[in-house]
């Protein structure tokens, strides 16, 4: 078991090397980064505590993949692979248990901890041969694939709107549609193999545009219903709601462009600390677009041409 | 026509192409042997534009990889999409509207189910039906052959002639000679990132003969098998 430990430490430390950052350097950044987020987190929302932990499950569940289990179930008898997976489940979530503790959420905390257990103990691989359906299959990929991966936030979205509506709570309306718009901002985290970009007959700007014109209409798509909800329920604030649209629209373009600027690897650290700091500080999209736009134009040349 | 000159390719110091000299014609079908880690692959992604590489590849067209379908030989699948998102995926890419996609499974693959749980065989025939669809005029085809079933190993077979009928220009590599014997005009035998020999339809047999020796020999015998 320490064998196991220690090798998927040396290969976190290589993934950092990697994205180019020095150990002590990275994991300095990378505790600021944790720090700054949560302090952020807790700061200025009411919600902070259900955030925080999807984004601990969300993490933890990575883990449970099922071609890794399988992997880890052939090597190790059922006592050892169900130690493995209580073991790093719970330390994936020791920096959220802290943080949490630190907020003395000590009802959540547990709650937490008890979820990341249920996750390394229960298998959630399902034999049954079924293609969820998805609306948006004429346009393949991110979202025919994002969609099915991430089916069940909609109806929770949905509700929190009618909840929101329902006790005038127009925040948690608000809160609906940010969870919208960040489900649908992950589904451009991953850099597709290079074939799929290479198939395309366009220019690196046409092929830009083409993925932020279906990006903007599958979410509009998803989002109508809380954005009419709302609308109706709080005409007042509809002025408010426009903005928070409008601002899933451009993080949702940011995201695009940084994901295909540094082609074909996946958007490294800094990147990424770049996007995090705009959601801080979203006037630095002004300069973060026009920026990852033209690297992007530029990377995407190696397999488009004009 | 597309023509190849002094065509290299390196991944770091370790040169992988080699001055490579081709020409391939219009409605000719060419195949690519070669042992395992000879190039075959280096050479198709460089023709396709998947890799910079020095020396020239030019085409009668202006963009070469719009003309083109490359069967990669192990094919790349999303987690979650189905086959006829797969092929459907690959038709938007070149803005082929596509109809009667069940009248053209010509595999009988199941478009409705996840292409990831597809076997080896079952994602080779997706990939080749989806570029199939994509109405190029080039085709790269690396290991069509690999892992599928007899059947379909006919088929595109087949499919390969016809295309030499609608006068496309086809690159295959495979490890199985019949089959390379069976379709192409002109064989290319590579051995460390070069073109050792350029054999025509004429000569297949002698060249199949000459590899056999020269590939086997007196190898099994080290093995004293018993």
């Amino acid at each position: 078991m320490k064998a196991y430990f220690l090798l998927q430490f040396k290969m976190g430390n290589r993934r950092m090397i990697d994205f180019g950052l020095p150990l002590l350097l990275g994991y300095a950044l990378l505790i600021s980064a944790f720090l700054l987020f949560s302090n952020y987190l807790f700061d200025n929302t009411e919600f902070a505590n259900y955030i925080y932990g999807l984004l601990a499950l969300s993490m933890v569940s990575k883990f449970s993949a099922y071609a890794r289990n399988d992997f880890l179930k052939s090597i190790f008898n059922k006592k050892h692979y169900k130690r493995i997976r209580l073991a790093e489940n719970i330390i994936c979530c020791i920096p959220f248990t802290l943080f949490l503790l630190y907020q003395k959420q000590f009802l959540f905390c547990i709650l937490l901890n008890i979820l990341v257990m249920l996750l390394a103990l229960l298998k959630f691989h399902t034999t049954i041969n079924f293609t969820i359906p998805t609306p948006f299959s004429k346009t393949p990929f991110e979202f025919t694939v994002g969609f099915r991966k991430t089916f069940y936030v909609f109806p929770i979205a949905y509700l929190l709107t009618y909840i929101s509506i329902s006790v005038g709570n127009f925040n948690l309306g608000v809160f609906a549609m940010l969870v919208v718009g960040m489900v649908c901002f992950s589904y451009y985290s991953k850099m597709e193999n290079d074939y799929f970009v290479w198939n395309f007959n366009v220019s690196p700007k046409e092929f830009l545009m083409l993925k932020v014109k279906t990006c903007f209409t599958f979410f509009t798509l998803l989002n109508l219903p809380i954005l009419i909800a709302l609308s109706v329920s709080f005409l007042d604030e509809i002025e408010i709601l426009i903005i928070f649209f409008i601002l899933c629209y451009t993080y949702l373009a940011t995201m695009i462009f940084a994901k295909y600027s540094d082609f074909p690897n996946e958007i490294n650290i800094s990147q990424g600390i770049l996007i995090a700091m705009s959601f801080m500080f979203p006037p630095m999209l002004l300069i973060l677009i026009p920026y990852f736009f033209s690297r992007s134009i530029k990377k995407l040349n190696t397999v488009l041409h004009d | 026509m597309i023509k190849i000159e002094k065509l290299s390719k390196f991944y770091g110091q370790k040169q992988v192409l080699n001055t490579i000299d081709l020409a391939f014609e219009k409605g000719k079908i060419y195949g690519i042997v070669g042992e395992n880690g000879a190039g075959k692959t280096t050479l198709f992604r460089c023709i396709s534009g998947l890799e910079n590489y020095q020396g020239n590849i030019t085409s009668g067209y202006k963009n070469l990889k719009d003309h083109l379908g490359l069967l990669l030989t192990e094919p790349f699948f999303f987690p979650k999409i189905t086959g006829s998102e797969y092929i459907q995926l690959l038709a938007n890419a070149r803005q082929i509207k596509l109809t009667n996609m069940e009248d053209k499974n010509i595999f009988d693959l199941p478009l409705n189910q996840y292409a990831s749980t597809y076997s080896t065989g079952m994602k080779k025939k997706l990939a080749l039906t989806a570029i199939l669809l994509q109405e190029n005029d080039i085709f790269i085809l690396d290991e069509p052959f690999n892992g599928v079933d007899i059947q379909s190993n006919l088929i595109i077979t087949e499919i390969i002639k016809q295309f030499k009928k609608l006068e496309k220009t086809v690159l295959i590599s495979s490890h199985i000679f019949s089959t390379l014997a069976a379709t192409c005009d002109e064989i290319f035998l590579m051995k460390n990132g070069e073109i050792i020999r350029k054999v025509k339809q004429a000569d297949f047999s002698n060249l199949e003969t000459e590899m056999k020796n020269f590939t086997i020999g007196n190898r099994i015998d080290k093995l004293e098998l018993k």
